[in-house]
């Protein structure tokens, strides 16, 4: 009967761990122990019989209770179906940020492909512009010592498939010029996915945070995960205060130890 | 002005990084480019090859680009070739961190054109100024 004492005082341990909870709910929660407390009595019954470690059991007693108190606390509080649906938006949500990862990286793949056709043709463009132009005026200077028709008419012609050429080649250009507007399409779609996962990872952390001011000791501290070396792009500078914001304040700060 | 022909190693672990800084660079001139997906690449190719630039990134995986850097400037042949650092990492103990290493400039990504040429440019006055004195 001893123990039996020690298991009531333990349960009303584990009720007291839980801070703030209402009048309805400590009520209820009595009820619980009350079962819980019934229970119990017929296992430890079982177990004097069976001789074993009261000490043990009586551990694992306490164990049992914390966990069902914070259990039934969740439930009651309707934690328990909250978290259910949010955990099971879990694995969605990676794969939703899976896609984010490969539109943006196949943007940027079409972005740099386009680019890198469209440039050798520009330069061609400008390189064969600045020939004629070079040779045009070698033309003139020549023309003062002596005319020559053949030579200007050469050129005539060249000047005018350059010319003919411009259209087919800027249209070439443009055609890159869409891709790369094109290419940005992404982010209408990955802006939309983004925005769910960036909803749905609020409504956990708020689920949490609850959860964790109903049961947590008032004591735990919340400290920063932003220690190391490597942390990345900073996502929301104001909140960064040991971060620099720009190139300038990478400058200043480097000027300022001397290099 | 430097030589258009100085050979750059771009260090990095997205492909698509590796590509704009050697677009860049070839815009500013500079075809001879090579490129490294980590810092353990990097360091066979540096040690293989008669690299004269290296650009930087610092997060990758294997070896990041601090610890390449370190290791860099540890080696009697390598101690000299000039490591430009482009990374997202923006704590000010980073750039003390990469600063004390002997890293010969520093980039906060994203970045610009005109930044990348103004820092290389820096760089290339530095050497200069050093191998006339």
């Amino acid at each position: 009967m001893q123990s039996l004492q020690g298991q009531t005082n333990t349960a009303d341990t584990a009720n007291d761990t839980m801070p703030d909870v209402s009048e309805h709910q400590t009520d209820s929660n009595s009820v619980v122990v009350r079962e819980i407390n019934d229970q119990e009595e017929g296992m430890i019954k079982s177990d004097s019989e069976n001789n074993c470690n009261l000490l043990d059991q009586n551990i694992l007693d306490q164990v049992g209770h914390l966990t069902r108190s914070l259990h039934n606390s969740l439930r009651e509080l309707g934690y328990d179906k909250q978290l259910e649906s949010l955990i099971s938006e879990v694995p969605e949500a990676q794969n939703k940020l899976a896609y984010v990862a490969t539109k943006t990286e196949q943007a940027a793949e079409r972005a740099l492909n386009a680019t890198e056709i469209a440039m050798p043709i520009q330069e061609k463009l400008s390189a064969e512009a600045s020939q004629l132009t070079e040779k045009w005026k070698v033309a003139f200077e020549e023309q003062s010592v002596q005319v020559d028709t053949e030579k200007f008419r050469l050129l005539l012609v060249e000047t005018l498939t350059y010319i003919d050429n411009v259209p087919e080649q800027t249209s070439a250009t443009n055609a890159q010029l869409i891709e790369i507007m094109m290419a940005q399409d992404f982010q209408d779609l990955t802006g939309q996915v983004i925005k769910k996962v960036t909803s749905m990872v609020q409504r956990l952390e708020n689920d949490l945070v609850q959860i964790l001011l109903a049961n947590a000791p008032s004591s735990t501290k919340q400290k920063s995960a932003d220690s190391g070396l490597m942390n990345g792009p900073v996502t929301n500078p104001e909140k960064a205060p040991d971060t620099v914001s720009s190139q300038d304040q990478v400058d200043d700060l480097l000027a300022s130890l001397g290099f | 002005m430097p030589d258009k022909n100085l050979k750059f190693l771009v260090v990095d672990d997205f492909s698509t990084m590796r590509r704009i800084v050697r677009n860049l660079l070839k815009e500013l001139g500079f075809i001879n480019v090579d490129e490294a997906e980590d810092g353990v690449v990097a360091l066979r190719k540096l040690q293989d090859g008669d690299y004269d630039f290296v650009v930087s990134d610092w997060n990758m995986p294997n070896m990041d680009g601090l610890t390449m850097l370190q290791t860099v400037r540890a080696d009697n042949r390598l101690q000299k070739i000039p490591v430009l650092m482009v990374t997202a990492e923006a704590k000010k103990e980073n750039i003390i961190a990469a600063a004390q290493a002997g890293a010969s400039g520093y980039i906060v990504k994203p970045f610009t054109a005109a930044v990348l040429d103004e820092k290389l440019n820096k760089i290339f006055q530095n050497m200069e100024s050093k191998a006339s004195a």
